[in-house]
């Protein structure tokens, strides 16, 4: 499946040929999904505070579920949507287990910056 | 389980449990007890195998043809003979549980001397039953068939493809003249025992009666056995109840010593004699002695490694008989109790080598260098035993060291070839010095563990001591081989046949086995005259009953330390019991041992010299009718040389006679000067001696018995310490630290590279993540565009 | 065939699991109870599954039906021969006997303590019944883990270090034997033959022509690389005295008596039917280690100066004696090796509880601290002096048949193209590995006992750590923190070491019950073996032919006779034997079932 997914893709991106009538529309879903990884990780990166770089991570898995729906819509295969429903279900139970994990996180030190919590650095001897 | 005292509470438990293992053993051993399941093998085994063929290395025709009489047939209806090992064997069993219960009685002894009495009383039954050589397979014990042909039965089965050893015997004149005086002395000396070691009633003594039980029935499977594995077995079993029972004083570290010393030196018999049992099984195809010696009846010498068999079995016989080069366990094997001293280390289980090497006489055959080498190693050692023997002051030393000699002549007899000799100097050997290891054992008891012929004299004066000093003198003369003394008629035989016999006799060995016998009359009786003659007067020992914890505290003596303490002017040392010291004569049961012992001992010389009809007597009949027959001048040979030898241009029995005359008076008339009539003289020759840088090396060496255990100690014990904790060193720091633990660190160093990777912030992972991603990413376009240019 | 020997094992397996379900729910004070209780059931299977087997002197399995495939090609197939049975036998005899010796010695986290237990008699069970080597693989990788715990929790003072070093060092090195195993079937699976990991199939294609001798080689060197490290073999053998050092009583009779055994059994029942070509090869370098085992050892036994320490050191070196018969690749070395796996088990096993009894008295394994305790524990003394002596290969005792018939196999292995069982290295080295085993064997073992049995008195004083004994409530019971210990053996403790002892007097006398099972199995296991040996042999002499003028004198044993070729099934016809080069004059002789 991954296969038969990404060979289309990478051709897509490659050549930037024009061979089927919805190409504008994958093309411009893709970019949009891209740019959503993009700010995605960039803000997971660069930021500190928690609850960003949380929403980030969501940014990060909208992005993959946009393409998912994308390539789904490309090969009118339903399987796509199958499994961004099955990403959304998942994401929200862990957006709920996540934001208490940084609500307990919070209280433990009063600070949301995750530069608090480094207890697995290990001092190279 | 905390509460205050379990022991009462568990006892009755432990007593329950540990019938438990004595219920399984006894099952165990009565599982094979039905003896004479029908045993076809051995039978079978000889039925149809041996081609004869290649020349014989050493046998002659006759004595081929002497052998092939001797051999055994298969005899089922004798499977009641399996009780002269099973009655010791039950006795062991029941002193074990009698240990366990921790009895305080006798029972243990009355059980021991029934079974040996019982032995005794079956081997004399089967003596009279006796008509020819006959095995009798019990059970099965090692049996191990992988030839082709033995799933279907009637394969043909190449030599050295079954591994067979059952538990059998082979019963023929050298097994019942053995296992006669074996149980016989041991019946004997275990009523002495029952009387020696009553001090010690209690868990000790059913531990030492249950020993001496493990003995016999080991020494009943050395002899009796029908194979070499069972001959093995024997081996190490006597060598283990030797161990337990020199070891029998463990509070003495002298004693625990000893008992690994002997352990360990007979180790290295016996690694000789598995050796030689090996090559034995390797080139004959099979282990018991029927299908060997069958072979070598019909003519087989093996194949090319056959040669070697006798020097592996002879060294194994040299460990077990305490000859060069390993006899130096045997006189510190004196830390046991005498009658173990008396039983093992002088009648019964020393003879073994002698036994191993008349038993398997036709493999000594194979190699013609075997015998003299084993004459040569006998006579040395009978030279160099005795000269220790002369300056040793612990009578049971002395005794020992003369044990030591006495093997010596026994195995200069087996290398003059004269088999007969040996065993028949084994027999009368065994008579005299039980004789002589008993009584020194009485004066030991009856002076508080006093040994040193310097600090008791005059014994026969001392009320209570008369038997104990005229047997040990008949023990003396015995031993100093006096003429017509049943010493000298088996000492005889085998110088007779060194000095005269044409084919294995060596007359230079002959003339320095007179030369012992002088010293050997010599040393006897400095012993004699120091201890029993002379004025009365004794020092105690430090042995005192009563007080337990010290009673057995080594009597540590060091030679150089003490001169002359003749004529009773003794008074420094031993002054906290000198006052109040009365020695304690022994009771019924000692001195009734003694006597019939000393009576045993004079008539043992008749077996040898009272003829049967035929020219032949009681001994040369019963080892004649073994596989020993080789060995037995009159029998293995139509031209028999020993009635009309000549040596000198004279009749060499007369000569001999004359010569022992004149030894025994030289000998006996040179301790009588030194040690009874002046007993000064000998220190002054001493001192003398040692006060000339000459001569000085010759009392200090004999005093040290030529230095052989520090000679030991340096060659071996201590390279073997040495290179022990080496290797210890080696195995821990370098392999273990060093090499495994440094295989074990090449992970960490490996992941120490990568270690700042993991700083512990977030982003820092994140960054990795995204990294690896995009390493990926980067792979896949690489990929895709080297097979999109690999495709165009 | 019913399903009846199926239900047994599997029950055999699910029991003690059950068990220490249990022992995990119930209260603390009864766990060792059900633990013993547990694996007395699981004894009373074994005996009834060795009353039910039929196959006792054929060398087949049972059951002998084909895999039940899981998935992949991963079965759970078991079945049992004569030698696997024995070993299971040994290994649930052994647990309730290692089990009952702990019940005082184990103070805290009992419950840990026999679950766990009761967890490794199960894996055990499983590697020795496995026909499939996943789940052989499974069940003695799976010892590791209970027995880590083991140590880590309930061991002596520097048991952290003791039992990481054994997990890593046993756990790394099977991984390699496993990745040898897994190489196999994937091999398999490339020539077009479905998946499997049937022992069978496995050792069939590694036979066939489908498989390199390169790829035999490689695979028997990752095999042999787990299976040395569990024996444990010469150079790899150092985890072995730590952990034994360390480990608790119970745990060190078991890590004795049947765990080394798996190593031993892996290379009996896995690697040698693998591939002789390769074995054939390697073995001469591995009968070298063998003999440096034998003898080193020992000599290094002899500088220990911790009782444990001395005879777990031994094991080393006893289980040397073992590898050697094996590597004699004849039936006499092969069976005696098998016997000597069940052998050491017991006696060492046995001298691990006695040491332990001694320990949890005077706690200390300091030989310098102790001796003369014949005085004190005379019954004690007697147990010990008996397993010692069973264990220095005392005749009529169970370990002189399997020493011997080791050292008659290897004596035996003579590099002789003549020979039906040729070996690879002639007897003259053998001997010393006999000087070590016969000789150093006794020494280092004789002067143990002379110093901790024998001897004057010595206990350890009383002064030291054991502060909550303050009173001297416990003098009646000899003045030590002994948990109320009588000062000679309890009931419960001769109850332990009895049967033992019995067994091993049984297998002293009538060794035959045991040989006459081994036997066909150690033919059927090394029938490839005569023909490997011997083409190995003529590869050598063609090699030192072609060198020339050297030829002949390394190898002059070496001789090659015409008809041995026409081996079939790895057998000469037996007329061959009449060959000019024959050692043996006697060359018939009859076979007498």
């Amino acid at each position: 499946m991954t296969h038969s997914m990404a060979q289309p893709m990478i051709q897509l991106l490659a050549e930037g040929g024009v061979t089927a009538p919805s190409l504008p529309l994958i093309h411009a879903t893709l970019f949009v999904s891209v740019v959503l990884f993009s700010i995605g990780m960039i803000g997971f990166l660069t930021r500190r505070n928690m609850i960003m770089m949380f929403l980030c991570t969501e940014l990060m898995l909208q992005a993959a579920c946009l393409a998912f729906v994308a390539f789904g819509r490309l090969h009118m295969d339903v399987s796509g949507q199958v499994m961004v429903i099955f990403v959304l279900t998942v994401a929200a139970a862990e957006a709920a287990l996540a934001l208490g994990l940084v609500v307990l996180l919070y209280r433990k030190k009063e600070t949301l910056s995750s530069e608090a919590w480094s207890e697995l650095r290990e001092d190279v001897k | 389980m905390d509460h205050a005292l379990p022991d009462s509470r568990g006892r009755f438990w432990r007593r329950l449990a540990l019938a438990m293992p004595i219920a399984l053993a006894l099952t165990a051993s009565a599982v094979g007890l039905p003896f004479g399941q029908e045993g076809t093998e051995a039978a079978e085994h000889a039925a149809n195998q041996l081609n004869a063929h290649a020349a014989h290395a050493g046998a002659t025709a006759e004595q081929l043809a002497a052998l092939t009489k001797v051999l055994p047939q298969q005899a089922p209806g004798l499977s009641w003979a399996g009780w002269i090992l099973g009655l010791p064997a039950i006795a062991a069993v029941l002193c074990m549980v009698f240990g366990f219960l921790k009895l305080r009685n006798k029972l243990p002894a009355i059980v021991t001397v029934l079974a040996l009495g019982g032995a005794f009383v079956t081997t004399f039954i089967l003596y009279q039953n006796y008509e020819s050589p006959v095995t009798v397979h019990l059970y099965d014990w090692i049996r191990l068939d992988w030839s082709p042909g033995s799933t279907t039965g009637n394969g043909t089965l190449a030599a050295g493809q079954s591994l067979i050893a059952d538990i059998g015997l082979h019963i023929d004149g050298l097994t019942l003249f053995w296992m006669l005086f074996v149980t016989g002395l041991g019946t004997l000396i275990a009523i002495f025992a029952s009387e020696y070691m009553e001090s010690d009633v209690g868990g000790n003594y059913a531990r030492f009666f249950g020993a001496v039980s493990i003995f016999l029935l080991a020494m009943g499977c050395l002899v009796m056995g029908g194979n070499l594995f069972l001959l093995y077995l024997g081996w190490e079993g006597v060598g283990v109840a030797s161990y337990l029972l020199i070891g029998y004083y463990y509070g003495k570290p002298s004693a625990v010593a000893a008992a690994k010393k002997a352990f360990i030196m007979n180790r290295i018999g016996d690694l000789g004699l598995l050796v030689g049992i090996y090559l034995t099984w390797r080139n004959f195809g099979a282990l018991d002695y029927d299908t060997i010696f069958r072979a070598i009846a019909n003519g087989s010498t093996g194949g090319e490694t056959a040669y070697l068999i006798p020097y592996f079995l002879m060294l194994g016989a040299f460990g077990k008989s305490a000859q060069i080069p390993l006899f130096t366990w045997l006189p510190d094997a004196m830390e046991g109790p005498t009658p173990v001293s008396a039983l093992i280390h002088a009648a019964t289980m020393v003879t073994a080598g002698v036994y191993l090497i008349a038993r398997c006489f036709p493999l000594f055959l194979l190699d013609p260098n075997a015998l003299p080498t084993v004459a040569w190693i006998g006579g040395t050692t009978a030279f160099l035993a005795a000269t220790i023997g002369l300056m040793q002051y612990d009578m049971k030393r002395v005794f020992a060291y003369s044990t030591v000699s006495q093997l010596g002549f026994m195995f200069l007899g087996l290398g003059v070839g004269t088999s007969y000799g040996a065993a028949f100097h084994v027999f009368t050997h065994a008579f005299f010095k039980a004789l002589l290891f008993l009584s020194s054992g009485a004066v030991m008891h009856g002076f508080a563990g006093q040994l040193d012929i310097r600090k008791i004299s005059g014994l026969r004066h001392i009320p209570g001591f008369k038997v104990v000093a005229y047997t040990m003198l008949v023990g003396c003369l015995w031993l100093a081989a006096i003429p017509f003394s049943a010493g000298f008629f088996s000492k005889d035989e085998i110088l007779l046949v060194a000095l005269t016999d044409h084919t294995h006799g060596n007359a230079l060995l002959g003339w320095l086995g007179l030369f012992t016998a002088t010293l050997t009359a010599y040393y006897t009786f400095r012993v004699w005259f120091r201890v029993c003659a002379g004025p009365v007067s004794y020092v105690p020992g430090d042995e005192h009953h009563g007080h337990d914890d010290h009673a057995h505290a080594a009597a540590d003596h060091h030679p150089h330390d003490d001169h002359a303490h003749a004529g009773g002017d003794d008074h420094h040392g031993h002054a906290h019991d000198g006052g109040h010291f009365h020695p304690h004569p022994p009771r019924l049961a000692v001195n009734g041992v003694l006597a019939v012992l000393a009576i045993g001992a004079i008539m043992a010389g008749i077996p040898g010299y009272m003829s049967l009809a035929g020219g032949s007597n009681w001994v040369k009949k019963m080892i004649g009718d073994s596989t020993a027959v080789a060995g037995v001048p009159d029998l293995s040979s139509a031209s028999g040389h020993a009635g009309h030898a000549e040596l000198l241009g004279m009749n060499a029995h007369t000569l001999l006679l004359v010569i022992s005359f004149g030894i025994s008076i030289v000998g006996i008339g040179g301790a009588a000067y030194f040690h009874l009539l002046n007993r000064k003289a000998a220190d002054n020759l001493k001192q003398s001696l040692l006060a000339s840088p000459l001569t000085g090396w010759l009392p200090r060496a004999l005093e040290n018995k030529w230095y052989v255990d520090e000679l030991y100690d340096g060659l071996f014990r201590l390279p073997v310490r040495g290179l022990a904790w080496l290797l210890a060193k080696i195995d821990s720091y370098l392999l273990d630290s060093g090499v495994i633990n440094g295989i074990g660190r090449v992970p960490a160093w490996v992941g120490r590279y990568f270690q700042p990777l993991y700083n512990g912030v977030l982003q820092g992972y994140a960054v990795v993540m995204a990294g690896g991603l995009g390493l990926i990413l980067v792979w896949m376009m690489l990929y895709w565009i080297a097979h999109r240019g690999g495709a165009s | 065939m019913s399903s009846l020997p199926s239900n047994l094992m599997a029950a055999m397996l699910l029991l003690p699991l059950i068990g220490a379900g249990i022992i995990a729910a119930a209260p603390r004070l009864l766990a060792k109870h059900i633990a013993v209780g547990s694996s007395l059931a699981v004894f009373a299977i074994s005996i009834m599954l060795a009353w039910q087997f039929p196959e006792w002197t054929s060398g087949r399995f049972w059951p002998n039906n084909s895999a039940s495939e899981l998935a992949l090609g991963v079965s759970f197939t078991l079945g049992i021969d004569s030698v696997s049975l024995l070993l299971i036998l040994l290994t649930t005899f052994l647990t309730p006997l290692a089990l009952l010796g702990s019940y005082t010695s184990v103070a805290h986290r009992e419950r840990e303590f026999y679950a766990w237990f009761l967890v490794l008699l199960s894996a055990m069970l499983l590697a020795f019944m496995a026909r499939d080597v996943i789940a052989f693989y499974v069940g003695y990788e799976f010892t590791i883990v209970p027995m880590l715990f083991l140590i880590a929790i309930f061991g002596g003072d520097n048991r952290r270090y003791a039992a990481i070093k054994f997990f890593v060092f046993t756990f790394v090195a099977s991984v390699i034997t496993l990745s040898g195993l897994i190489y196999v079937a994937a091999a398999r699976a490339q020539t077009g033959l479905p998946w499997s990991f049937g022992l069978a199939e496995l050792q069939s294609f590694a036979q066939s022509n489908d498989f390199s001798d390169t790829q035999r080689y490689w695979v028997f060197v990752a095999m042999m690389i787990g299976f040395c490290v569990k024996v444990p073999f010469f150079p790899v053998h150092s985890w072995l005295p730590l952990a034994h050092d360390q480990a608790p009583t119970g745990g060190s009779v078991i890590l004795a008596g049947t765990l080394l055994k798996l190593g031993t059994y892996g290379i009996y029942r896995v690697a040698l039917p693998m591939a002789p070509g390769a074995a054939v090869e390697i073995a001469p370098l591995l009968i070298t280690f063998c003999i440096i085992a034998i003898v080193a050892i020992s000599l290094v036994c002899f500088a220990q100066k911790d009782v444990k320490r001395l005879v777990a050191y031994s094991s080393v070196s006893h289980m040397g004696v073992a590898m050697l018969g094996m590597l004699a690749l004849n039936p006499v070395g092969v069976s005696g090796s098998v016997l000597y796996m069940i052998n050491h088990g017991l006696s060492t096993g046995a001298l691990f509880l006695c040491i332990g009894m001694m320990y949890e008295r005077y706690h200390t394994k300091d030989m310098d601290k102790l001796g003369g305790l014949a005085k004190k524990m005379p019954i004690w003394a007697f147990f010990m002096v008996f397993f010692t002596m069973t264990s220095v290969g005392l005749p009529g005792l169970n370990g002189f048949v399997s020493e011997v018939m080791c050292l008659l196999g290897a004596f035996s292995a003579r590099p002789s193209t003549a020979l039906e069982w040729p070996g690879l290295i002639g007897p003259r080295w053998m001997l010393i590995a006999g000087v070590g085993s016969v000789i150093f064997g006794a020494l280092y073992m004789l002067y143990m006992v002379g110093r901790v049995v024998w001897g004057p008195l010595k206990e350890p004083g009383h002064g030291h750590g054991h502060g909550h004994e303050s009173s001297h409530g416990h003098a009646h019971a000899g003045g030590h923190d002994n948990h109320g210990l009588p000062p000679d053996l309890s009931a419960r403790e001769v109850v332990t070491l009895a049967p033992i002892a019995a067994l091993c007097l049984f297998l002293g006398v009538q060794p035959w019950y045991v040989l006459d099972a081994i036997g066909p199995s150690a033919t059927t296991t090394i029938a490839a073996y005569p023909e490997a040996v011997k083409n190995y042999l003529r590869t050598q002499q063609e090699a030192e032919a072609a060198k020339g003028s050297l030829a002949g004198e390394t190898t002059p044993e070496i001789t090659v006779s015409p008809d041995a070729t026409s081996a079939t099934g790895g057998r000469i016809s037996s007329l061959s034997d009449g060959s000019a080069t024959s050692h043996l004059p006697i060359s018939s002789a009859t076979a007498t079932p």
